[in-house]
């Protein structure tokens, strides 16, 4: 019994650890660009406000990007799956222009810049829960060539 | 009020008779159990059958026949097709002249007979409807057609059943199309998928190379037009279903969604999302014109026409959050009609005219439901962990949706299946696929 | 004559809210009671309907016009066949209208798909138009009959109450037979009026020898196809409860019974 609540406790620590809000601030699932540079932001739900280190995550990708400048990047916006398909396609959408007009304020050309929406058809996580969905809230800068 | 006591004096001074008021019982109550019905075997001689046991590999066409009408009898959730096992008498005599004694003996109502012959190649069958309990025959038809579209006719002549005892047009000569599911919820593949309303016949529209969203049919059943993922570029396509020929929809610099045809098929009603903002455009088919519909900062999606063209419903999230709202055919005029707590979405005009089926999200659930064009009388016929984008059934009395399942703590036991459910509520059922399936869209009837 | 059917419809008005009043109570309780007769029914009765008689009279009369336009518009009745279920023809014999419906290829696969519907042998409606001719004819001598009968209604309305209806526990044995074997059609629109009213003509037994519907204009009417299935149903009730049970004094009282099915109660709930 107490080893239930001990476990539970700390379950919900962890849940804790990796979101503020309800916007995943792990680094489960980020990969990246180069040595630093994460790849990813994340949103809160119903959401495309980039939060401030959505922001930090953003000008280390402007500062990669300046420095190699034949680089190309496309930004895929995402959704989690609590909501309809139609609607979370024009959110993914939101989301990731919000991360393009970030790194365009930070002096990247948009022509370098392309953006698609998956919605809700590609999570990273396939879990049911709220941490799942949080992951799967996000814009993802790939490289494109 | 006024009328209700005009009609009763009405009533009282016609019904009056010679000596004395005539006695009134009023019958309020019934039972809503589904009229028990007899689906007698159709009849069909050894020759048809030995013919057509080379030619459709079946044994008994009369029999399957008959069991794809029982089939539609049963899932429409307002008959009882009762269990051959107690037919006393034999198909081909019942056919010629039913023993309404033996029929009502097994409680039966109604009564389908049925008659199949090869004429010249051609498959011929014929079916009548008998009301047991007036001893008489209700409707007699017949059909030819080449055998192999014999499930068609049992689609048919269950439309025609259907018709004659509720007095709405049936939904069983249709299709369905929608998007077959497979693979990890992570990389699911999707392909475009039609099959009859009953789940039988389904074939493949694509590969399931690029990614392929809400396929929705043409008036005329003939053209779908969907979302797909082609070379990444989402764009909305229009597909030939016979010819197979795909083509792009319009010229647009970034990504367009959900589509729709306009009920005269002329146009494609759809979004297109721009710099973080999606908008509602029509394309016209015949001249290529694109015309924009909605010009607001927020999100503009799901657009759907009303049936006489003249209203579009749509989903924006311009009050802050998803709901609902109808405009005119050229955008203006803008009304929002969802008030209810939550959000809502895919927002779907019946064919009647007079419902919107939408889909809910509230305190973490979904729902589907119904509501008047002016957002008053909200129904919502059923909750569930995750379900979405209801399609009507083309004479407005079933609503086909699909419903994802949650997954377990690893991530697993992930499904999509569609389910359909009566206007009313009642009679929630899950419709066969041969894989997991979303994203339905319902035909119109295929013939008549 | 207006004065007359003036006061005769007030006392059957009143009548009718009685038997309305009291059913509620007959649903839940198939106890007998006591009959209820309250001194508020009686006031309503008389604020409400008396200004509304003349009224009505006009809405009888065109009620009458519009009956005797549906029998001249009614067809001659087609020579197709006599309901003699043994005399069926065989639809080879009888494939004088041949109608081809044709439809549009549709099949993802160009096979060559289209079914013909190549003969419509009989179409048989369940109400004869004869006997709903008879029916309108009928309903318009009583009409005329009203009048004379108005006086003696009025003068002996105490007995009225008394003999024109069935006790509590007899219409509650009926009501709860036929509601036993009355199948409600379940297509129906829920939100249309939904009243079926039949009028039977009954044996000492219960047997029923004739059962007429009493709308049944409303049958053929454009956009109330429901109404004709719903009316089906009453009858198919009727037919499946015979003998009904009635009481098994006073034949006279209820020979002539009507029967008054309404669906809304159940849909909507």
């Amino acid at each position: 019994m107490l080893a239930c609540l001990v476990l539970s406790a700390c379950a919900t620590k962890k849940v804790q650890n990796q979101m503020q809000g309800d916007v995943y601030t792990g680094k489960d699932t980020v990969e990246y660009l180069a040595s630093g540079v994460p790849d990813r932001v994340f949103f809160a739900t119903n959401e495309s406000v980039l939060t401030t280190a959505s922001r930090d995550t953003l000008r280390k990708q402007a500062e990669w990007l300046r420095k190699n400048s034949k680089v190309n990047v496309v930004l895929e916006g995402h959704a989690d799956e609590r909501g309809t398909r139609e609607y979370n396609l024009a959110l993914g959408e939101r989301r990731a222009n919000a991360a393009k007009d970030y790194l365009m304020t930070y002096g990247i050309s948009a022509n370098r810049i392309s953006v698609i929406s998956y919605g809700k058809e590609r999570p990273v996580d396939s879990g049911s829960n709220p941490l799942a969905w949080s992951k799967n809230r996000r814009s993802v800068t790939v490289k494109a060539n | 009020m006024i009328k209700k006591i005009t009609q009763l004096i009405i009533l009282i001074i016609l019904s009056t008779t010679q000596s004395f008021a005539l006695i009134e019982v009023d019958i309020t109550r019934g039972n809503l159990e589904p009229l028990p019905v007899a689906v007698s075997p159709l009849s069909s001689d050894k020759k048809t059958n030995d013919k057509l046991v080379k030619e459709l590999k079946i044994e008994n066409i009369g029999d399957k026949i008959s069991e794809v009408v029982e089939n539609n009898l049963k899932n429409s959730g307002l008959f009882n097709p009762l269990n051959k096992d107690a037919f006393l008498q034999k198909p081909d005599i019942a056919h010629l002249k039913p023993r309404f004694e033996d029929w009502s003996l097994i409680k039966a109502q109604a009564l389908i007979t049925g008659k199949v012959t090869l004429n010249n190649e051609k498959l011929r069958v014929e079916f009548r409807l008998w009301d047991v309990l007036a001893a008489k025959e209700m409707m007699a038809l017949a059909f030819t057609t080449v055998p192999s579209n014999w499930r068609r006719i049992g689609h048919i002549i269950t439309d025609k059943v259907y018709e004659r005892l509720t007095g709405e047009k049936g939904y069983f000569d249709t299709r369905i199309i929608y998007v077959a599911e497979d693979g990890p919820k992570t990389k699911r593949i999707k392909k475009l998928a039609i099959m009859d309303q009953d789940g039988s016949n389904t074939k493949y529209l694509t590969l399931g190379n690029e990614l392929v969203l809400t396929p929705r049919f043409n008036p005329t059943n003939q053209m779908v037009t969907y979302l797909s993922y082609f070379r990444n570029l989402p764009r909305v396509y229009l597909l030939d279903i016979e010819t197979g020929v795909q083509e792009v929809v319009g010229d647009f610099p970034g990504m367009t969604f959900a589509p729709r045809f306009s009920p005269d098929g002329k146009k494609i009603i759809m979004s297109f999302a721009m710099d973080g903002n999606s908008d509602i455009y029509t394309m016209n088919l015949e001249n290529r014109i694109v015309e924009r519909i909605t010009n607001h900062p927020s999100i503009d999606t799901s657009p759907s026409y009303s049936p006489d063209g003249k209203f579009i419903c749509f989903n924006s999230d311009r009050s802050g959050y998803q709901q609902i709202y109808v405009m005119k055919k050229d955008g203006t005029n803008v009304k929002r009609i969802s008030f209810g707590k939550g959000l809502y979405g895919t927002p779907v005009w019946s064919p009647r005219g007079d419902l919107i089926a939408f889909t809910k999200l509230h305190k973490g659930k979904f729902y589907i439901g119904v509501m008047r064009t002016d957002g008053s009388g909200e129904r919502l016929l059923t909750e569930n962990y995750y379900q979405e984008a209801p399609s009507w059934s083309p004479n407005g009395r079933v609503l086909i949706f699909y419903r994802e399942t949650k997954t377990d703590s690893e991530g697993k036991g992930f499904s999509a299946k569609l389910w359909s459910i009566d206007l009313t509520g009642y009679n929630e059922r899950m419709v066969k696929t041969e894989s997991d399936a979303s994203d339905p869209s319902w035909s119109s009837l295929l013939s008549n | 004559m207006t004065k007359n059917i003036l006061i005769s419809s007030t006392l059957h008005l009143i009548l009718i809210f009685i038997t309305a009043v009291s059913l509620p109570f007959l649903a839940k309780k198939p106890i007998d009671l006591p009959p209820i007769i309250s001194v508020e029914l009686i006031q309503i009765a008389e604020k409400t309907n008396i200004p509304y008689a003349p009224k009505a009279k006009k809405i009888i009369e065109e009620a009458k016009k519009k009956e005797e336009k549906v029998t001249s518009e009614q067809a001659p009745p087609k020579k197709v066949k006599k309901e003699k279920p043994d005399a069926v023809p065989l639809p080879n014999q009888n494939l004088d209208k041949v109608k081809k419906i044709e439809e549009k290829k549709q099949n993802p696969e160009k096979i060559e798909d289209e079914i013909k519907q190549v003969s419509e042998f009989e179409k048989d409606e369940l109400f004869d138009p004869d006997s709903i001719a008879a029916l309108i004819d009928k309903s318009k001598e009583e009409t005329a009959e009203t009048t004379k009968k108005n006086s003696k209604v009025s003068q002996s309305q105490d007995k009225n109450v008394d003999t024109l209806s069935l006790t509590l526990s007899e219409e509650d044995a009926l009501k709860a037979q036929i509601f036993g074997c009355w199948s409600i059609p379940l297509g129906l629109p829920y939100n249309e009026n939904l009243l079926v009213r039949v009028k039977l003509e009954l044996k000492p037994d219960g047997t029923v020898i004739n059962s007429e519907i009493l709308d049944h204009e409303r049958m053929n009417k454009p956009g109330q196809g429901f109404y004709k299935v719903l009316a089906e149903s009453a009858l198919r009730a009727i037919k499946l409860c015979q003998p009904l049970r009635v009481p098994s004094k006073g034949y006279e009282r209820w020979k002539d019974l009507q029967l008054n099915f309404d669906a809304r109660e159940m849909l909507e709930g």
